[in-house]
């Protein structure tokens, strides 16, 4: 796979897209926090309107510190280009905005976080992009669900909260050999764990305000431009290889290559639907990226400690992780280990669950992952509580299902947090036995 | 725009406006293994003021069809037949690195039809060490890497882009590692009479513009310097730039060359 930069992961995570501006020497990135540039005159405002130079015109489109953000995520994820939105889930529907027009479909990974089922089966829908929910790691079942109008194939690389990982290069192979790009949610597996575009991946999506945060205190996400697809030879792209007459029949693919979808977003999407991430967030979220790699060092061996640690519980009825007896795919997709996300359930079911959750001092019950602090959530509640009861299994979701993001407190004070639960799980369970 | 020249469909890019032939025209010539779109912020300003831009995809090359050409004698050949199915009459001629080359030998050709010539990260001979060749031969992906590590100044090393949100070694990684950068180099390494034919344009008084890069390690500058002195011009040079100067610097790079531009036509 093509670089994107030659500096190392580490290096790029410090920094890539920023070096120190001339007016006042400032090393962190600065805050560009405004709405608006200055032209120098109505020739160079007419110039950055028509992409005839780049630029910044207005916040909702572009910002400094946003774009320091954006050229590093595409250098780490290895893509031609990237564009932050306001969120992980803005960042998925640009991405299909661009790609779908009505009458198209989508073939995606029936193991998927909750809201993007949603926005999949019914909100697309409304505007009849219709889409078939398959097992992503079963090609023929893909294979065969692909149409004559499907536009792309939606994966999550690790799956939320079922966890299943998803064979990306057969995947891949499988999508391409028809002519179909391969849209992949990274936000579980974040750029330090797995690299998708190298894995044949086209475009890579992550909600920012997880791992890759990792403070819980700014949401966004990022779209990144793989820039290996040909939309020309796939010819099902129409939104990228005709003329787009809003940009006087600017046609993305001849003009931008393999940044062509970067740049229709850009275009496009920021100024239509404006879910652009503000420059504040973006400052935010440049802080947590510079520690990535650190932080998911400890995040990875504090999960797969409370793995082991999880399976010699007595009130503990199972516990799931990628990397328990993981399949070759995983090995070779994650050799640092699958992330920090983990599943179990207590004897008792249900309620014991719930008794498990309520009884933690350290560890917080909410809606959220990939923060830095150990963080519990009951699905079935919650984040997909508006799914079907089909819909919870083909998700992987039972309803005794706890999802764990393993944070990077010390160990043992994670494994006493649990203890608490656990104590109060087996008192519901001797309760139901009781009775 | 798709034209035939040699029986190969042939992508010519207008700057996102149609090509018309009685504009001036402004001719892109990209470097080697590049293409059309290392023109793409420069191609779309001049198309929108006044003037008609023709930036092939030369054979083989990303959006073209036909068999790469081999040397700059016969790219420039090419292009002279390419320019000649859409009857345009005069142009001028701007090169990055071999496309300079191309235009130096395709002036000869193009006779009273040469309004002017500029040359952007360039020099009058381009010698390629035989180990990049070796590995564009075997390996374009990797060669590709090498030339840009090569090719691009440190502000881009650090991910540094004149377009939001863009990453210039991705996207000239991408193009370079799927066009002929092997025939490309062998052509620009071959060729000997840039000086010549540089004096030739000299000597007849053809007005040029010699666009310099200060960080240029593939053609440095000093060898620009040669150049300019041979067309009997100076030369300008933006800071903080690479070779791949219209990729790294297309706000400066084009300033230079449509004031050029715009005092021929004025």
């Amino acid at each position: 796979m093509s670089k994107s930069s030659y500096l190392g992961a580490d290096t790029i995570a410090l920094h890539s897209g920023y070096q120190p501006e001339s007016d006042h020497g400032s090393r962190a990135v600065p805050i560009y926090q405004t709405t608006s540039y200055v032209f120098d005159s109505v020739d160079e405002a007419s110039a950055l309107f028509n992409v005839e130079q780049g630029g910044h015109i207005y916040s909702r489109i572009t910002n400094p510190t946003v774009a320091v953000l954006e050229q590093r995520l595409a250098a780490l994820e290895g893509g031609a280009g990237a564009i932050c939105t306001a969120s992980g889930m803005s960042a998925l529907f640009v991405s299909f905005f661009s790609l779908c027009s009505a009458g198209d479909h989508i073939v995606s990974a029936a193991q998927i976080y909750g809201s993007t089922v949603t926005l999949l089966k019914h909100s697309l829908k409304r505007f009849n992009i219709d889409c078939t929910f398959v097992d992503i790691n079963d090609q023929q079942a893909l294979g065969a669900a692909i149409q004559d109008n499907t536009k792309l194939v939606f994966c999550e690389s690790i799956g939320n909260p079922g966890l299943a990982v998803s064979n990306l290069p057969a995947i891949a192979k499988t999508a391409h050999a028809q002519g179909i790009p391969l849209v992949v949610d990274a936000t579980f597996a974040t750029p330090y764990l797995n690299n998708p575009i190298e894995h044949g991946a086209d475009v890579v999506v992550h909600s920012v305000t997880k791992w890759i945060g990792g403070h819980g205190v700014a949401v966004g996400g990022v779209v990144i431009d793989g820039g290996n697809f040909d939309w020309l030879k796939s010819g099902r792209f129409p939104t990228l290889t005709q003329p787009y007459e809003p940009f006087h029949g600017m046609n993305f693919w001849e003009e931008f290559g393999p940044a062509a979808l970067a740049m229709r977003i850009r275009c496009e999407s920021m100024r239509d639907i404006g879910a652009a991430m503000t420059p504040h967030n973006a400052f935010l979220l440049l802080q947590g990226l510079e520690t990535l790699n650190l932080r998911m060092q400890q995040h990875v061996s504090n999960a797969q400690a409370m793995v082991t640690w999880l399976q010699t519980q007595d009130a503990v009825a199972w516990v799931n992780h990628p990397d328990i007896n993981a399949e070759a795919h995983t090995k070779a997709l994650f050799p640092k280990g699958a992330g920090s996300m983990l599943t179990f359930g207590v004897k008792g079911g249900r309620d014991a669950g719930a008794a498990f959750i309520n009884a933690l001092q350290l560890s917080s019950n909410l809606a959220n992952v990939g923060d830095s602090r150990t963080l519990v959530l009951h699905p079935g509640s919650t984040t997909h509580s508006r799914l079907s009861e089909h819909d919870l299994i083909a998700a992987g979701i039972g309803a005794d299902l706890i999802r764990v993001s393993v944070g990077i407190e010390t160990l043992k004070d994670i494994q006493a947090d649990f203890s608490l639960g656990l104590r109060a799980a087996a008192k519901i369970l001797a309760q139901q036995a009781e009775a | 725009m798709y034209i035939q020249v040699d029986n190969a469909n042939t992508f010519i890019a207008t700057g996102g406006k149609p090509f018309a032939a009685h504009l001036p025209t402004v001719v892109l010539l990209h470097g080697s293994g590049t293409d059309h779109r290392c023109w793409a912020l420069q191609a779309r300003w001049f198309a929108f003021h006044g003037y008609s831009v023709f930036a092939p995809d030369f054979p083989a090359h990303s959006l073209s069809e036909g068999e790469a050409l081999t040397s700059i004698e016969l790219m420039a050949a090419w292009l002279v037949r390419a320019l000649d199915t859409t009857k345009v009459d005069k142009v001028h001629l701007v090169g990055h690195s071999q496309g300079f080359l191309v235009a130096l030998e395709a002036a000869g050709l193009l006779g009273d039809r040469l309004k002017s010539v500029t040359a952007l990260a360039t020099a009058s001979a381009i010698p390629v060490n035989p180990a990049l060749v070796e590995m564009a031969q075997s390996n374009p992906k990797v060669a590709a890497e090498m030339m840009l590590q090569w090719g691009f100044g440190s502000p881009h090393q650090y991910g540094a882009s004149s377009v939001p949100g863009m990453q210039p070694i991705g996207i000239g990684t991408r193009i370079m590692a799927n066009n002929p950068l092997a025939i490309d180099l062998i052509a620009c390494n071959a060729y000997e009479k840039g000086a010549e034919k540089a004096r030739q344009l000299a000597n007849i008084g053809c007005p040029s513009c010699v666009i310099l890069a200060a960080q240029d390690r593939m053609t440095p500058k000093k060898e620009g310097f040669k150049l300019a002195l041979d067309l009997n011009t100076a030369a300008q040079v933006i800071a903080d730039s690479g070779h791949m100067l219209p990729m790294e610097a297309p706000k400066e790079s084009l300033n230079l060359m449509k004031k050029f531009i715009q005092s021929l036509e004025t």
